[in-house]
């Protein structure tokens, strides 16, 4: 009955069809070594973190995780956009190159099936990816005799995941571009390191150079998702944002408790528009 | 002593009170009990409600028993000590006025030697004030404050030009400050103050010593101003934070000596302003810890004369921190060959004396650029200002000019004795969520496989 729905309209995309992709999505995903590799390289270096970092912050009866969840903040910063990124970067660009794509699409499905069933399945990857290395650090946490507010990891976990997600669509957008996967990769690395690093060198360079407003500074957390994930975690563990100075302070002064659900809002806004971009040029592209 | 007949005296004229207080609902008139009584004498007060705005004009004792509440019906003063050598202890001292231009207590008292111990103070606005009070002892009270917005609160217990006092064991939640002005040598030994401003706060005030507190989620936990030869010792300065945020600051001290604190979690765990001020006179910073503060140890540039020995710093995200740029020289940072711990110490001790063998330097270029332009604080903890620090290691060029220098670092941590535990969350409710985690990652991965034969078919019909 929704196969012949989906042969007489195919416009109208079929949910069971977007499943079956999703799941085959996520078959190939543990299948490759990409996604083995993200995963170990995530769960051993957050499981590193929390070992590392936690018998050092127990000192004459005080612990802190603040720094653990720190550490494992600016490692998520590191790790999970290059993760997503390369994952959607690869995912289209891949397909066409090997003909993966074109063999898919010869079947009753139509682009927008194949699109959400590729991103849904991906994005299911990476949440088995970040949550299973978060749940190993929480555990690798609790071995060890630390104790942590489990709201707010669980939280920093999520966020984790959504960035994860917007970087994915990101990543997708680029491959629908590209006409291999190696051009793909090639400008999804360079993302990730506008994202995490030149991004951030330039406004401090900018800022030391011409003494930018505090303002501008958050405007850093609306145009770089990794950025508003930074602070979305900040606020997830610590409930203000003393830590970051004078800029924190006014965002706090600014925002209140709005800050939160802002910073999640533009988190959202990251992991919707460039998936709806990259759904709407996947559509539009001539020859697979 | 005249207190035995006192004594007799009273449980005569008592006799009616009590039976008085189970009789009728309406509370008893502390005023007349105090005016019926002779002077030197002891009143137990029995559990029930009396009415407080009463003045204590001679020298007598208020003792408790059962937790009598003291009530001042939400206006004015509860109870008023104008009167030498007055005690009042084990009562419940309830609703003063709001007035802070009155300065509305829970007791005042303007004479000296007076005694305050275990009581508890509620909805007051100030707790105990002591004003020309010398040689009083105010020990093991709680008190708690009125609820509304902190600069509206009174100061949980402040001594005004009562020098000599003891103020020891009070457990201070959650009103203003507590101040001490014009009062020297006074003694402030473990107490708890959490959730005010200023949880202790100096003026003027010589020869203090401060020992043994916990003054933790404050703004500021100790402030002190314009006072000299003072001794502050193993207390715990914990979680103070927002704007100001000292875990103990100093400003036109001298001759100060800080030994076994922790400064722990603070935004700044020791601000040092003009201190010491005046030629000739010293600080000394022995022994402390400060850990997972923002800053450890702030200065303002101008600061000299500061010796450091012994001290723990670990893992602050600015071990020491200079406010606004300037040249900062003229402390110590070892004494007799004996310098500080660093938790970033990358050097080594290749004689296995104790004592690394290379200085230890704070020169980050991240920090140095935090300290000049504070707005870039904002990118604290990034890999970009990771970047920077790892940029200005590989290229000395980069490298700015050390901040301090410790020559004699120690490489193994001294022992501190745990004092407090300020552990927040649980290791249970994080081992649930990790397990939950973990299984939601496995089921992801698991869930398509489960599904294989069933879909394949139908996808390639």
């Amino acid at each position: 009955m929704t196969s012949v729905a989906s042969i007489d309209s195919p416009e109208r995309p079929d949910l069971s069809t977007i499943g079956t992709i999703a799941g085959k999505e996520i078959r190939d995903a543990i299948h490759s070594r990409w996604f083995w590799l993200w995963t170990f390289a995530f769960a051993g270096l957050a499981s590193f973190t929390a070992a590392v970092a936690l018998p050092g912050s127990q000192v004459a009866g005080f612990g802190n995780f603040g720094r653990t969840a720190a550490s494992l903040v600016a490692l998520a910063q590191i790790i999970v956009p290059l993760m997503g990124l390369t994952l959607g970067a690869y995912s289209i660009a891949g397909q066409k190159e090997n003909g993966a794509l074109r063999f898919l699409l010869s079947h009753p499905i139509s682009r927008t099936e194949a699109f959400w069933g590729t991103y849904l399945g991906l994005a299911a990857s990476l949440a088995a990816t970040v949550f299973g290395g978060f749940g190993i650090a929480g555990i690798i946490t609790v071995a060890q005799g630390g104790g942590v507010n489990a709201d707010s990891f669980i939280r920093i976990a999520i966020l984790s995941w959504l960035l994860a997600v917007s970087m994915l669509g990101l990543g997708m957008l680029i491959s629908t571009f590209a006409d291999r996967a190696s051009a793909a990769l090639g400008i999804a690395i360079f993302t990730w390191l506008g994202f995490a690093f030149i991004g951030d060198l330039g406004v401090i360079g900018t800022s030391v150079a011409t003494s930018l407003p505090t303002w501008s500074l958050l405007l850093t957390a609306v145009l770089n998702p990794v950025e508003a994930f930074r602070l979305a975690s900040l606020t997830a563990f610590s409930g203000s944002l003393d830590v970051l100075g004078p800029a924190g302070r006014y965002a706090v002064d600014t925002f209140g408790d709005n800050l939160g659900w802002m910073l999640f809002l533009v988190m959202g806004a990251w992991v919707v528009v460039p998936t709806i971009l990259a759904w709407w040029r996947f559509n539009r592209i001539g020859d697979l | 002593m005249h207190r035995l007949s006192a004594v007799l005296i009273l449980a005569m004229a008592f006799a009616l009170v009590p039976n008085a207080s189970t009789a009728q609902v309406a509370s008893i008139d502390l005023q007349t009990i105090i005016d019926d009584a002779a002077p030197g004498s002891i009143i137990d007060l029995a559990p029930g409600t009396y009415t407080g705005g009463a003045t204590i004009n001679k020298s007598l004792t208020i003792t408790g028993h059962g937790w009598p509440v003291i009530d001042g019906g939400g206006s004015g003063t509860v109870i008023e000590v104008s009167a030498p050598d007055v005690t009042i202890e084990n009562v419940v001292i309830r609703a003063s006025g709001a007035s802070l231009d009155r300065e509305d207590s829970g007791i005042s008292v303007l004479a000296p030697r007076v005694t305050i111990r275990n009581n508890r103070f509620e909805d007051v606005l100030f707790g105990i004030f002591l004003r020309t009070a010398p040689d009083s002892l105010i020990s093991n009270n709680i008190v708690g404050a009125k609820d509304v917005f902190i600069a509206n609160r009174g100061d949980g217990i402040r001594l005004w030009e009562s020098p000599g006092s003891i103020v020891e064991g009070n457990n201070i939640e959650g009103g203003r400050d507590t101040v001490f002005w014009f009062t020297d040598r006074v003694v402030v030994r473990n107490n708890e103050i959490s959730d005010g401003r200023y949880g202790l706060h100096f003026m003027y005030s010589d020869g203090a010593t401060i020992e043994g507190n916990i003054l933790s989620s404050n703004s500021v936990g100790a402030f002190m101003m314009y006072s000299r030869d003072v001794t502050i010792a193993n207390n715990v300065m914990a979680e103070n934070s927002g704007p100001s945020g000292y875990g103990l600051g100093l400003k036109d001290m001298d001759n100060f000596t800080l030994s076994g604190n922790r400064f722990v979690s603070n935004r700044v765990g020791l601000y040092l302003d003009n201190s010491p001020s005046s030629a000739g006179s010293e600080g000394w910073i022995l022994e402390n810890l400060f850990a997972y503060n923002q800053i450890g140890a702030s200065f303002l540039p101008a600061v000299k004369h500061n010796s450091f020995s012994g001290n723990t710093f670990i893992d602050n995200v600015e071990q020491v921190g200079i406010t606004s740029s300037g040249r900062f020289s003229g402390n110590a940072w070892s004494v007799d060959g004996r310098g500080n711990y660093w938790s970033d110490f990358a050097g080594y001790d290749a004689d296995g004396d104790g004592i690394g063998d290379v200085s230890y330097r704070v020169d980050d270029l991240y920090n140095t650029l935090t300290d000049k332009y504070p707005d870039l604080a904002f990118f604290n903890e990034t890999p970009a200002s990771m970047a920077i620090d790892l940029a200005a290691q590989m290229f000395p060029v980069l490298r700015p000019e050390p901040i301090i220098e410790d020559s004699h670092p120690l490489v193994t941590r001294p022992e501190l004795a745990p004092v407090h535990s300020l552990n927040g969350g649980s290791g249970f409710g994080l081992l649930i969520a990790s397990l939950l985690m973990l299984a939601g990652g496995a089921a992801v991965a698991l869930l398509p496989s489960r599904r294989r034969h069933s879909s394949k078919g139908r996808t390639l019909a």
